[in-house]
């Protein structure tokens, strides 16, 4: 029921997100029309940080209590991370090509959101070459995703102290009015597609393991049968 | 016996096992000299790039190397089957980090010392006593990749593709100590960058500090068997 609701809500939000940002909202003086980029860039990027904290609560909880959900809910939102982080990477690189005249700088926000991804994916290899139904497996993924949040702030920290190149980014806010109302739709439109898809991969997640669980006891039970 | 003798019972085991054997010292600077080789031959070093990319070199070595090292913390102790026997005796096992991760932290710093010699040697680096700080930075940098190190050390042993698995979850988790190990060295190299050097070195105090206390707290979620 409740995916039902988060579903109809993203299928209505994401067509008016859309229109407003090609249609609605007037396109900005200095950037020009890839500035539009930035209704999606922005929210993606506080939506992958989000995915990266619910990791480590929800890691936190996992050791606490030893519950399996809690498990489920750190690897979908850990896989939900490294997918937004990949959006904000890919527009990252579009935005700055004509604004900075290059794909990449080493700019100190780019930056820690690249350092940010490589520490998830490293979470996910842990979880792909670990058998994914031991308890050990779930152990060690929940100890890397709390690590990985602490490590946030550090990175934030450091690569500010370290950046050849000063923060790109605009401090201030310079928006329009139609330009904010556009963001804010945006980052609604975004959000609900994150808890849309956070609800239905841990739904998965709980499938798969029931399944495995299923297909174990069975397997145990033929080989009972057979001796 | 208290915290404080089965910490120091692990570490002196530890430092006597390598005494006698060197299986991780002799390697370790080595492999340190290799790297400086490599990097020699890719990028032609010199005199003048002693200030570029001296101090990049330097810890990109020190930092491959410790992997190589960090990947031994535990892996003497299943081959020998003592690992069971350390985590079969009483007490908190937090005390088995704390012994396995000075360890480390004297074998790093260890290595860091006797390939300086080299590192000089190439980069015709002058001795001198403006060279002094560096103590400061092989500590704090060790400490950090020690403190991180050492958890997930003891993870990766448990894992199939160990030696694969350790770089992968390390390196993200280093990489803001290893920045500031580069420019903690740098300003050493270039004198007269004390706050520089300062800001650094507080950098890497805290990330020794955030990492040691949240290892101490989830090894025991690590080692459990």
């Amino acid at each position: 029921m409740f995916s039902r609701i988060l579903s109809i809500l993203v299928f209505l939000l994401m067509p008016l997100a859309l229109y407003a940002v090609f249609m609605y909202v007037p396109t900005e003086k200095q950037m020009g029309i890839v500035q539009r980029i930035f209704y999606f860039h922005v929210p993606s990027a506080i939506s992958a940080y989000l995915a990266f904290f619910i990791v480590c609560l929800s890691s936190i909880q996992y050791l606490r209590t030893r519950a399996v959900k809690w498990d489920h809910i750190a690897v979908s939102a850990a896989e939900l991370g490294v997918t937004f982080s990949i959006i904000v990477l890919i527009t990252g690189p579009l935005w700055a090509k004509p604004t900075w005249g290059v794909y990449w700088r080493w700019e100190p926000r780019l930056t820690s959101m690249l350092i940010m991804f490589t520490a998830y994916v490293a979470y996910l290899m842990v979880r792909t070459y670990g058998n994914p139904f031991s308890e050990q497996t779930r152990r060690f993924a929940a100890v890397l995703g709390i690590c990985g949040f602490a490590n946030v702030p550090l990175v934030h920290y450091s690569v500010r102290l370290w950046s050849p190149e000063h923060q790109l980014h605009p401090t201030e806010n310079t928006l329009i009015p139609a330009m904010e109302q556009t963001l804010y739709l945006c980052f609604a439109t975004v959000f609900m597609l994150f808890a849309y898809l956070l609800h239905r991969r841990v739904e998965l997640e709980r499938i798969a393991h029931a399944i495995a669980d299923l297909e174990q006891s069975t397997s145990a039970k033929t080989f009972t049968e057979g001796t | 016996m208290n915290f404080y003798q089965r910490t120091v019972a692990i570490l002196h085991k530890d430092l006597r096992a390598e005494w006698r054997t060197k299986e991780r010292l002799s390697p370790m600077v080595f492999f340190v000299l290799l790297v400086l080789l490599v990097f020699n031959f890719s990028f032609e070093l010199g005199g003048a790039a002693l200030h570029e990319i001296g101090p990049g070199v330097l810890w990109s070595s020190y930092v491959f190397a410790s992997l190589l090292s960090l990947n031994r913390t535990f892996a003497a102790e299943s081959e020998n089957g003592s690992l069971d026997g350390l985590l079969l005796a009483p007490g908190d096992r937090s005390a088995l980090y704390l012994g396995k991760m000075l360890g480390n932290l004297i074998f790093l710093l260890a290595v860091q010392l006797l390939s300086l010699p080299f590192f000089a040697l190439f980069f015709n680096l002058s001795i001198g006593f403006y060279l002094w700080p560096l103590l400061l930075v092989f500590l704090f940098g060790s400490s950090s990749l020690a403190a991180v190190g050492t958890l997930f050390a003891a993870m990766s042993n448990n894992m199939r593709l160990r030696e694969l698995l350790l770089p992968l979850l390390l390196l993200p988790l280093i990489l803001p100590a290893v920045l500031s190990c580069v420019a903690s060295t740098a300003a050493v190299l270039a004198q007269n960058q004390g706050e520089k050097l300062y800001i650094h070195l507080q950098m890497l105090g805290v990330y020794t500090l955030v990492f040691a206390v949240l290892s101490f707290l989830l090894f025991e979620y690590v080692i459990e068997e």
